[in-house]
């Protein structure tokens, strides 16, 4: 296979990870080193399906000794199989740095012969490229469930963000699909990290030089709708992992089918329509319902929202037809209306259709004169869903049921199937 | 007319009284000549009739005009004096706003700056004023276009080893390009040319410089592995594409098309 074959086969194997943000670490440009890093991450390119592309996204080796089910590198998989030498992914990356194609670079691997030599392989990868290549850039490395903490220490001095990904939202699932891993290979190395951040910033404190060990923090990747967890499962997994483990962020990705599966649901063959623009409508509900996941994760890191207030029980999904901000909304009806004039700032975040930048802007203008439904027009704040939801001087924008029925139906997406991303936003206010 | 004033006095004198003047203010475009503009006009207490760079003056009717002289000591007590009475983050706002390709930003941003005079750092708070909201958009959209930017350009090696990189902003975004990849690309040197504007800032290692472009100047040959690098690129790019996710008024929106043209994963076919 010639270098452009390789590459492909790689990026296909590793394609399927979505993570792809640089946020989290300030780094100026070094004389005698290429790069620097922006906390607020920068897109240099996006996928057809509006996903920003930030990282040159690849795989070592995706010849994998384990047996995952869900994942298209595992070994039954009838795929074509592929390497690259470590000298090979570091020039590449330097290529396509200088060319300002990337942000850095985003290294996983599949397993080869066991997590520890795997590990070495990563690491003796980023190594070059830290070293000879001086390459002052982003990196982001997924780290081996179930490798040795000496291994997991040495790449987070090497990168700026580490990820392990747990994948399936459930213990029993994951022995069910991934029979080579358990929980505690994941969840250790995750513990490591962690501890590792910690005992980091404390050194920092008393010793000048201490060497960044993973300054852009931990992530991992869920994946959504290829095992039966509900959403408030789903949910209070990440509340758990932002509070216990640090986790800077947590990723959710559709389920889509790889290969030929046998364990899994055969989910239908997912087509799109270039006409309408959308997505074949039985495909189309798992990419919405990841979206509504990316904007409850937002609840829960930005608007001061706990996994219990979102959901009644375990069982419970979100809504497909109003955001998770709605809906809770809708079922605290008595906390509203609120008034704009002398609300305080986070009971403004919790008003529907009023974001971080709305709510800003609001307590900052009220300073100056009371605000009325025209100033905030001119504002530039949306008022289509807020309307409800708010008075301005005791008033209402105008006179409604103040029913949660009459409410919702006015808030209904008609276009449910609309443009779901992976929030954007939430990337650049992850800094 | 005007009266002396001693220059170095900052009291602002909330009774002083704003003159309107049929004329045209002149100056010659660069940042520094504007806050020169700023200080004439808010010291004598003159609302012109218009404020307009030398290169794309167009004389109303009253064919009254007066050019303003840049002097770089000047603007630097103006620059000093925003910072200082209104804040830091406006002054920044001044200087992104000043970048916006309109007619109408300097007339507003000089309204924000003689508020700001008065009121210090609440004047964004004052958005009752059209002014106001004006110059935050135009620094908004200067900002995000620059930003975008900072990811959307793409650097191609020429023969002679220097990266080169074509763009066509909407806005005059050139100067803040070269302050990030001046850091970033700290060793290496590279070109940016604004297409739109006939500008290109020039990089060489340790400092930058901008440069007049003239509209029908030949593209630069390029380095022989060149090709080989861009065609690896657009097959890496092609691959990431998940085909169940697809959603072009997403990426439209993301991705405006204006940006394509420039960008090699979208203009080369392999
Ligand atoms: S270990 Fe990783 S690469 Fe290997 S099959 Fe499982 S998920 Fe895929």
């Amino acid at each position: 296979m010639d270098f452009q074959e390789r590459l492909k086969t790689l990026t296909e194997g590793a394609k399927y990870d979505v993570a792809c943000t640089s946020s989290g670490v300030n780094r100026k440009g070094k004389r005698g080193m290429i790069g620097s890093a922006d906390a607020c991450g920068i897109c240099h390119s996006f996928t057809a399906d509006g996903r920003c592309i930030s990282l040159l996204k690849t795989l070592i080796n995706n010849y994998c000794e384990y047996d995952c089910q869900y994942c298209v590198n595992r070994r039954s998989s009838d795929i074509p199989r592929a390497s690259m030498q470590p000298h090979e992914v570091a020039d590449l990356t330097m290529q396509f740095y200088r060319r300002n194609y990337i942000e850095g670079l985003f290294l996983s691997s599949a397993v080869i012969k066991n997590p520890d030599y795997t590990m070495e392989m990563l690491i003796k990868t980023l190594s070059l490229l830290r070293g000879e290549y001086r390459f002052n850039g982003y990196i982001h490395v997924k780290a081996i469930p179930g490798s040795d903490e000496k291994l997991i220490q040495k790449l987070g001095q090497l990168a700026d963000r580490m990820s392990i990904n747990i994948e399936l939202p459930s213990e029993r699932s994951l022995t069910h699909l991934a029979p080579d891993k358990s929980k505690p290979a994941i969840i250790t190395p995750m513990n490591y990290v962690k501890n590792g951040i910690i005992q980091n910033k404390e050194e920092m404190k008393k010793f000048k030089n201490t060497v960044d060990f993973v300054p852009a923090g931990q992530s991992t990747q869920l994946i959504v709708g290829a095992t039966p967890e509900a959403d408030s499962r789903i949910v209070h997994l990440a509340q758990g992992l932002y509070k216990n483990y640090k986790l800077r962020r947590v990723f959710y990705s559709a389920y889509i089918p790889v290969g030929n599966d046998t364990l899994l649901p055969a989910a239908p063959i997912p087509t799109f329509d270039t006409g309408t623009g959308l997505i074949h409508k039985e495909y189309g509900p798992l990419l919405l319902r990841e979206h509504r996941l990316y904007q409850a994760d937002f609840l829960l890191r930005f608007y001061g929202f706990t996994a219990g207030e979102m959901f009644k029980n375990e069982e419970e999904n979100l809504s497909l037809h109003i955001d998770p901000k709605c809906h809770w909304a809708l079922r605290n009806l008595e906390k509203f209306p609120v008034e704009v004039n002398t609300a305080d700032y986070m009971t403004l975040l919790r008003v529907p259709g009023i974001g971080q930048i709305s709510a800003e802007r609001i307590v900052k203008a009220r300073r100056v004169s009371k605000l009325n439904f025209d100033n905030l027009k001119k504002m530039g704040i949306v008022l289509k869903r807020a309307r409800y939801f708010i008075t301005c001087n005791g008033k209402m924008a105008e006179k409604i049921n103040f029913q949660p029925e009459s409410i919702e139906l006015r808030l209904t997406d008609n276009n449910a199937v609309g443009p779901y991303s992976q929030m954007t936003l939430s990337d650049v206010a992850s800094a | 007319m005007s009266q002396a004033h001693d220059t170095k006095s900052t009291s602002v004198q909330t009774e002083r009284k704003l003159v309107k003047r049929e004329v045209d203010i002149l100056f010659d475009g660069t940042f520094e000549g504007f806050l020169c503009v700023v200080y004439a006009l808010y010291y004598e207490g003159i609302v012109p009739l218009s404020i307009q760079a030398i290169d794309e003056y167009q004389p109303s009717i009253t064919q009254e005009e007066q050019f303003i002289i840049t002097d770089n000591d000047r603007a630097h007590k103006v620059e000093k004096a925003i910072v200082k009475k209104i804040s830091h983050d406006i002054a920044r706002r001044v200087a992104y706003a000043f970048l916006a390709d309109t007619t109408d930003r300097y007339v507003n941003i000089l309204n924000y700056i003689i508020l700001g005079f008065k009121v210090g750092h609440m004047v964004d708070s004052h958005m009752q004023h059209d002014f106001v909201l004006r110059v935050h958009k135009f620094a908004r959209e200067v900002g995000r276009e620059a930003h975008k930017l900072t990811g959307f350009c793409r650097f191609a090696e020429t023969a002679q080893g220097i990266y080169y990189c074509a763009i066509t902003p909407v806005h005059h975004v050139l100067s803040i390009l070269a302050e990030h990849f001046s850091d970033r690309m700290i060793d290496q040197s590279w070109i940016i040319h604004d297409k739109r504007h006939n500008k290109a800032v020039v990089y060489n290692g340790y400092d930058y410089t901008f440069v007049e472009v003239s509209p029908d100047s030949e593209p630069p040959v390029l380095a022989g592995n060149e090709e080989f690098i861009q065609n690896l690129w657009v097959t890496y790019f092609n691959t990431l594409a998940i085909e169940a996710r697809k959603n072009p008024k997403l990426h439209r929106q993301m991705l405006p098309i204006r940006y394509r043209g420039n960008m090699v994963e979208f203009s080369k076919h392999i």
